[in-house]
């Protein structure tokens, strides 16, 4: 649990920063930064899921 | 002198203002702060507090950051400790606090979250770096 919120906290300030950096406007920053979030999430998740699959790790 | 025919190209080199390359410079030694003093409050502190945030809880995670000089391993060992000590320079102020106070640098490996104070320090100061590249083109104005 403790793996999952690091990871969380990690794609949340990452996403802020480059929300913030990339896009010009309010709206498309907020739908950015959500994306990298949920992109950070998604592939952390299915790596994970895929190495607990993997002997020896 | 162009010939008949032919057409000659013009590349202008937009020199960058000092100012902006101080911004850029501000904003290395203080996360954030060279979008505060540009009027950037809310940029600033938002990009400024993740940077900030992203160091502190390397630290309290347990991770360990890079010296700039010394005790490296010796041969490869010591080149592969260039990249990260490069991005934990990137931090700026916070890293030569570190530096001076000799703090932050011992490892912690025997903890759980180890690997992830690594990752937080390094990425920080990576994250910095980006800051940094954005408060140059503000002063540059290259960006709003």
């Amino acid at each position: 649990m403790r793996h999952l919120l690091l990871m969380a906290v990690f794609a949340a300030i990452v996403s802020v920063v480059f929300g913030i950096m990339t896009r010009d406007t309010q709206r498309t920053r907020v739908l950015y930064g959500l994306k990298v979030f949920a992109e950070f999430m998604g592939i952390g998740l299915v790596l994970g899921l895929l190495l607990y699959f993997v002997p020896g790790t | 002198m162009p010939q008949k025919g032919t057409t000659t190209k013009h590349i202008e080199h937009e020199v960058a203002p000092a100012s902006a390359w101080l911004m850029g410079l501000a904003a290395w030694f203080v996360p954030g702060a060279g979008h505060l003093l540009q009027g950037k409050w809310l940029r600033g502190l938002l990009l400024g507090g993740a940077v900030f945030a992203m160091f502190i809880g390397g630290l309290l995670l347990g991770g360990h950051l890079f010296p700039l000089l010394g005790p490296y391993d010796e041969g490869v060992s010591k080149l592969l400790q260039v990249p990260p000590t490069i991005a934990n320079v990137g931090t700026g102020a916070l890293y030569l606090f570190c530096l001076v106070t000799n703090s932050g640098f011992a490892d912690h490996a025997n903890l759980p979250t180890y690997e992830y104070g690594n990752t937080f320090l390094l990425v920080a100061g990576l994250l910095n770096y980006l800051v940094m590249l954005d408060a140059f083109d503000i002063g540059a104005g290259r960006k709003s």
